[in-house]
C-alpha cells in the first residue's frame, strides 16, 4: 500500500517549489489585462460572424490603426474634432468625397511603408458583402475608394449624411494588402496571418497561448510614437470570480468589467492598490414588446399591439429601483433605446416613474378588469397573462425579470419569466416568438444604428414595430449635416411614447486598474485603445 | 480468448460510429445554431446572417453536411471550429495535455490515496479513526466543487499569496526559463485545481475500497493465511487487499472520460485551459465541428472505458470467462 506520509512530504515538496512562483510581482513595464474571451481572429475584415467579439476588437485596436479616432466627447458628426491617426490629415472636395493624407510615418511591423493601396485595398474587401456582410452593411454609402499616389486616399459617398467621416474611419483599420489575400473571408482565413498578424499599431503581436493569454509588445517605431509600456498581456478568464481573483493576488493589473453582483466591486474596491474607474457603456438592456401574435406572424399581438396596455406595464414599474437594487450607482435609467454612449441621449428628459393610479386607468380603458376576481385581470376570457424570455447566462436579467414580475402582480397583470438556454433564446427572439423578451444590445457610438432596430424594415427589428414618423424623422436626422439634435430628441420622445419596449438600464462598465499605472486614459468605444498613453508610476 | 476480443472491439467501434451518427443530427435538431448566436449583443441582419451561412457552408442540407463531414473525417480532418478559425483537431491536441495533466494527477491520488485510506479504513472499522475519515471524505463529497475552489483560491492565493489563483502557467515568465522553473510553474498551478477535484471525489474511491476490504476479510482464505501465522499486515496487503481490487477495476473506467473532460466548474474557476471548458463553450456557442471532435472524444473514451473494464476483469479475475 503507498504510504501517506511519503505522499506527504511530496505534497509539501511541491508546494515549497512552487510557492516562489505565486503572487510574483509584476515587471516594469509591463500591463496584463485579464478578459473573459480570449481574441481569437484579431484583425480587420475578417471579425465577421463568430469573430465579431470584443476581445478581437480590443486586440484589432492595438495591432491597427484607424485613420482617425473618435473625438473624447464621442461626436461623431463633427469630422473637425476627430484625432489624426494614421491620416495625418484630411480635406473635403464636395460634400461627396473626402481625401485623407496618410502619416509618411506609418509603417507595417515587418518595416514596410502604410500606402494608400492598402486603404483601397482593405475598404474594397470591407464594402464586399461576400467577405465582410457587417462591415459592407455599415460602409453602404461609400461608393468608392481610390488611391492619388501612395499617400492620399479619396473616399466618395452616395449621399450627403453626417457621419460619412465616422463611417471612413471608425468602422475599420486598414491592414496590409502584401500579405492578406483579396478574397480570405472569416470561413477561410490565411492561416500564417492570423497565427501572426502584421498590423501598424502601437504593439506587435508576440505569441498567443490557446485558453490562456496574448502577448503583445510595443512597437519602437510606432508612427504616433512607441508606448511606454513594453509588454502588454491580454489573459483570459471566463469567470468574473476568476478575473477577481487574478487582480486582487496581483497576477492581473486591469480588467474591463466588474458586473454585478455588488458584492464584486465591494471586493475590489477593499484592495488599496487598486482603483475602480465607471465608464459609460455601449450596453442597453430593455424589455422588447412584441407587436405581432407570436404564434401567427401576420396578426397582431392580442395583448401587445395595443399601446394603452403597453404603457400600462411601463407605467407599473418602478425602473429607478429596479436599477439601484441591481447595478446600485453603475447603472442610468435611459430615455428611449440610447446607451450611455450616444450623444443624442444629451438634453433628454427623465423617463417617466411608476405610477399605479395611472397604469391602471390605461388598462381599464383598454377593457382589462379581473372578471373571475383571481388576481389577474381578463378580456374575453384572456387572461392578462404574458411569457418574458430571457437567457439563462444572465444573472442580471435573471433579477431583474423577478422584479418586474412581482411589481406587475398588484395591477393584475401576471408575468412568467421563462429561463431559456442562449441559443434557444436567440432562435426564439429571431422567429418572433415571445410575448416580452429581455433584450441587450452593444451599440455603436452613432445613433444611425438605432434604425436597425427602431425603423419598419430594420434588419434586426424582431418585434415588427412600425411608425412611419419615426422612420421619416431617423431618415432626416442622419442626412443633416448638423443640428440634427432637435431631430434625434423628438425620435427619442416618439419611440417612448409608443413604447415598443420598456428601455430599463443603460449600465456603466467597471473597470479596475492598478494604482501603479499613471495616465490612464480609457475609452467607452474600445476600452483598451489608448494603452499606448499609460505609463508606469 | 481473440476472438473474444475482436468481438468486444467491433461491438464498441459500431457504438461509436452509430453514437457519432446520432451526435451529428441531434445537434442539428437542437433549437439554436453557430450563426444564429450573432443575433444577440452584436445585431446581424436576415441577408448578413445568409451571407455567413453560405459561407459556413450551413446553407446546405443537413444530410449533404453529414457526407462533407463524414468524408473529412476520413482522412482525420474534424474541420475548422466556428468560433476559434482552426482545425478542430489542433484545438483538440493544444488543450489535451493540460487535461491529461489535471485528470492524470486526480486519477493518480485518487487511486493511491483513496485505495489506501479506504483498505485503512476497513482494517481498523468503527474506530474513531474509521469515521473520522469517513466524515471528512463524506464532507468533501458533499461540497460543490466550484465553491469548494473558490474558497481555496481566495484562501491560498489571495489571503496567503501561496500559490497561483488561476491560469497554467504565469505568462510573464521569461522565453528564456529553464525547463525546472517552467515545471515548477506549471505545478504551482495545477496544485489548487487537483487539489480541488481530489476532495470532492476521492470520498467514491474510499468508500468502494473500504466495503471491497469488508467483504473480503471475512472470507476463508484470509482466516486460512492468519492461520498459517502471517502477520495481519502482510494478510491484508498480500491477501485481502489484491482481491479487493476487482471493484475498483469498474471505477477506474468510469473515470476515463473524467480524465479527458476534467470538470468543467473547475477549470472555469481556475482558468484551466482544458478540453472540459473548450467543450462548455463548443456547447455554449452551439459550434458544430468542435462539439462533434469533443463529443466524439468523450464517446470513445466512455466505450474505451467500458471495455478495458472488461478485458481487465477477463484478464485478471480466473472466474470471468472469455465469452
Amino acid at each position: 500500500m503507498p504510504s501517506l506520509k511519503s505522499g506527504l512530504a511530496v505534497a509539501i515538496v511541491a508546494l515549497a517549489g512552487a510557492a516562489p512562483l505565486a503572487g510574483q510581482s509584476h515587471a516594469r513595464d509591463v500591463l496584463v489585462i485579464v478578459t473573459g474571451q480570449q481574441a481569437t481572429m484579431p484583425i480587420p475584415t475578417f471579425m465577421e460572424g463568430p469573430a465579431n467579439l470584443t476581445a478581437n476588437a480590443d486586440v484589432a485596436d492595438q495591432l491597427f490603426l484607424r485613420l482617425a479616432e473618435l473625438p473624447k466627447d464621442l461626436i461623431t458628426t463633427d469630422e473637425r474634432r476627430f484625432v489624426p491617426a494614421l491620416a495625418k490629415s484630411w480635406t473635403r472636395r464636395d460634400s461627396l468625397t473626402l481625401v485623407f493624407d496618410l502619416d509618411p510615418r506609418a509603417r507595417w511591423h515587418d518595416g514596410r511603408p502604410v500606402t494608400a493601396q492598402d486603404v483601397v485595398f482593405t475598404f474594397q474587401r470591407a464594402r464586399n458583402p461576400e467577405i465582410a456582410p457587417k462591415l459592407a452593411g455599415l460602409l453602404k454609402h461609400v461608393t468608392g475608394v481610390t488611391a492619388e499616389g501612395e499617400r492620399r486616399v479619396v473616399f466618395r459617398f452616395d449621399r450627403v449624411y453626417a457621419e460619412q467621416f465616422y463611417d471612413a474611419t471608425f468602422n475599420v483599420e486598414p491592414i496590409p494588402a502584401h500579405l492578406v489575400p483579396a478574397a480570405a473571408t472569416v470561413a477561410s482565413p490565411p492561416v500564417a496571418f492570423v497565427q501572426h498578424p502584421i498590423g501598424d499599431g502601437p504593439y506587435r503581436w508576440v505569441r498567443s497561448v490557446p485558453g490562456q493569454f496574448i502577448e503583445l509588445e510595443a512597437n519602437p517605431e510606432f508612427s504616433l510614437g512607441a508606448p511606454k509600456i513594453k509588454r502588454l498581456f491580454f489573459r483570459t478568464a471566463p469567470e468574473t470570480d476568476t478575473r477577481i481573483n487574478l487582480l486582487l493576488s496581483g497576477e492581473a493589473d486591469a480588467t474591463d468589467n466588474i458586473s454585478t453582483p455588488l458584492a464584486n466591486v465591494a471586493r475590489v474596491s477593499a484592495v488599496p492598490e487598486l482603483r475602480i474607474l465607471p465608464l459609460p457603456s455601449p450596453q442597453l438592456g430593455y424589455l422588447l414588446f412584441n407587436q405581432r401574435d407570436r404564434a401567427d406572424r401576420s396578426k397582431p399581438h392580442p395583448i401587445l399591439s395595443d399601446v394603452n396596455v403597453r404603457r400600462a406595464i411601463a407605467l407599473g414599474l418602478d425602473r429607478y429601483a429596479i436599477v439601484r437594487a441591481v447595478f446600485g450607482q453603475y447603472a442610468e435609467v435611459p430615455y428611449g433605446p440610447a446607451s450611455q454612449v450616444l450623444g443624442i441621449r444629451r438634453g433628454s428628459p427623465k423617463p417617466a416613474g411608476r405610477d399605479t393610479a395611472q397604469a391602471r386607468r390605461l388598462l381599464t380603458k383598454a377593457g382589462w378588469f379581473d372578471h373571475d376576481g383571481d388576481g389577474v385581470l381578463d378580456r374575453d376570457g384572456r387572461p392578462l397573462e404574458l411569457a418574458l424570455n430571457f437567457p439563462l447566462t444572465s444573472e442580471i436579467r435573471k433579477q431583474i425579470s423577478l422584479q418586474v414580475q412581482e411589481q406587475l402582480r398588484p395591477l393584475g397583470i401576471r408575468i412568467d419569466p421563462v429561463r431559456l438556454e442562449g441559443p434557444v433564446w436567440i432562435e426564439r427572439r429571431s422567429r418572433g416568438d415571445f410575448d416580452i423578451d429581455f433584450s441587450s444590445a452593444t451599440q455603436d457610438p452613432t445613433p444611425s444604428g438605432l434604425t436597425q432596430s427602431w425603423s419598419c424594415q430594420g434588419g434586426t427589428n424582431v418585434a415588427r414595430y412600425c411608425d412611419p414618423v419615426v422612420d421619416s424623422l431617423l431618415d432626416r436626422a442622419i442626412a443633416m449635416p448638423t443640428g440634427s439634435a432637435p431631430l434625434w430628441q423628438e425620435i427619442l420622445r416618439r419611440i417612448e411614447a409608443s413604447q415598443p419596449a420598456i428601455f430599463i438600464y443603460a449600465p456603466s462598465f467597471i473597470y479596475v486598474v492598478s494604482r501603479r499605472f499613471s495616465n490612464v486614459v480609457i475609452r467607452p468605444e474600445s476600452s483598451w485603445l489608448l494603452v499606448r498613453q499609460w505609463s508606469i508610476r | 480468448m481473440s476472438r473474444w476480443l475482436l468481438g468486444r472491439v467491433a461491438q464498441a467501434l459500431a457504438t461509436l460510429v452509430l453514437v457519432t451518427v446520432l451526435l451529428f443530427f441531434l445537434m442539428r435538431l437542437a433549437p439554436g445554431d453557430p450563426l444564429g448566436q450573432l443575433t444577440e449583443e452584436r445585431q446581424y441582419t436576415p441577408d448578413q446572417l445568409a451571407t455567413l451561412r453560405r459561407l459556413y457552408q450551413m446553407d446546405q442540407p443537413v444530410s449533404r453536411q453529414f457526407v462533407n463531414w463524414a468524408g473529412a473525417l476520413l482522412h482525420g480532418n474534424l474541420g475548422p471550429s466556428f468560433s476559434f478559425h482552426r482545425p478542430v483537431t489542433a484545438l483538440i491536441a493544444e488543450r489535451l495535455p493540460a487535461t491529461l495533466l489535471l485528470g492524470g494527477t486526480v486519477l493518480v491520488i485518487n487511486f493511491t490515496l483513496g485505495l489506501w485510506l479506504g483498505a485503512l479504513q476497513a482494517a481498523r472499522r468503527g474506530t474513531p479513526i474509521d469515521r473520522g475519515l469517513t466524515t471528512l471524505s463524506l464532507a468533501g463529497f458533499a461540497m460543490p466543487s466550484f465553491w469548494l475552489a473558490l474558497m481555496l483560491a481566495w484562501l491560498v492565493a489571495i489571503r496567503w499569496r501561496l500559490l497561483p489563483a488561476a491560469g497554467m502557467e504565469n505568462p510573464l515568465l521569461e522565453p528564456d526559463a529553464g525547463a525546472w522553473t517552467r515545471g515548477l510553474d506549471v505545478l504551482g498551478h495545477l496544485i489548487l485545481p487537483a487539489a480541488t477535484l481530489v476532495i470532492v471525489s476521492i470520498a467514491v474511491t474510499m468508500r468502494y475500497q473500504r466495503r471491497a476490504m469488508l467483504e473480503v476479510l471475512p472470507l476463508p482464505y484470509i482466516v486460512a493465511a492468519r492461520a498459517k501465522g502471517l502477520s495481519e499486515g502482510a494478510v491484508r496487503r498480500r491477501h485481502a487487499w489484491r482481491n479487493a481490487l476487482f471493484p475498483v477495476l469498474t471505477l477506474v473506467g468510469l473515470w476515463l472520460p473524467i480524465l479527458a473532460t476534467g470538470s468543467v466548474f473547475v477549470e472555469a474557476v481556475f482558468a484551466w485551459p482544458g478540453l472540459g471548458s473548450l467543450a462548455a463553450e463548443a456547447i455554449g456557442r452551439r459550434d458544430y465541428p468542435l462539439l462533434m471532435g469533443t463529443g466524439m472524444l468523450v464517446s470513445a473514451l466512455v466505450i474505451g472505458g467500458g471495455l478495458l473494464t472488461d478485458v481487465a476483469y477477463a484478464v485478471l479475475d480466473p472466474r470471468v470467462r472469455w465469452s
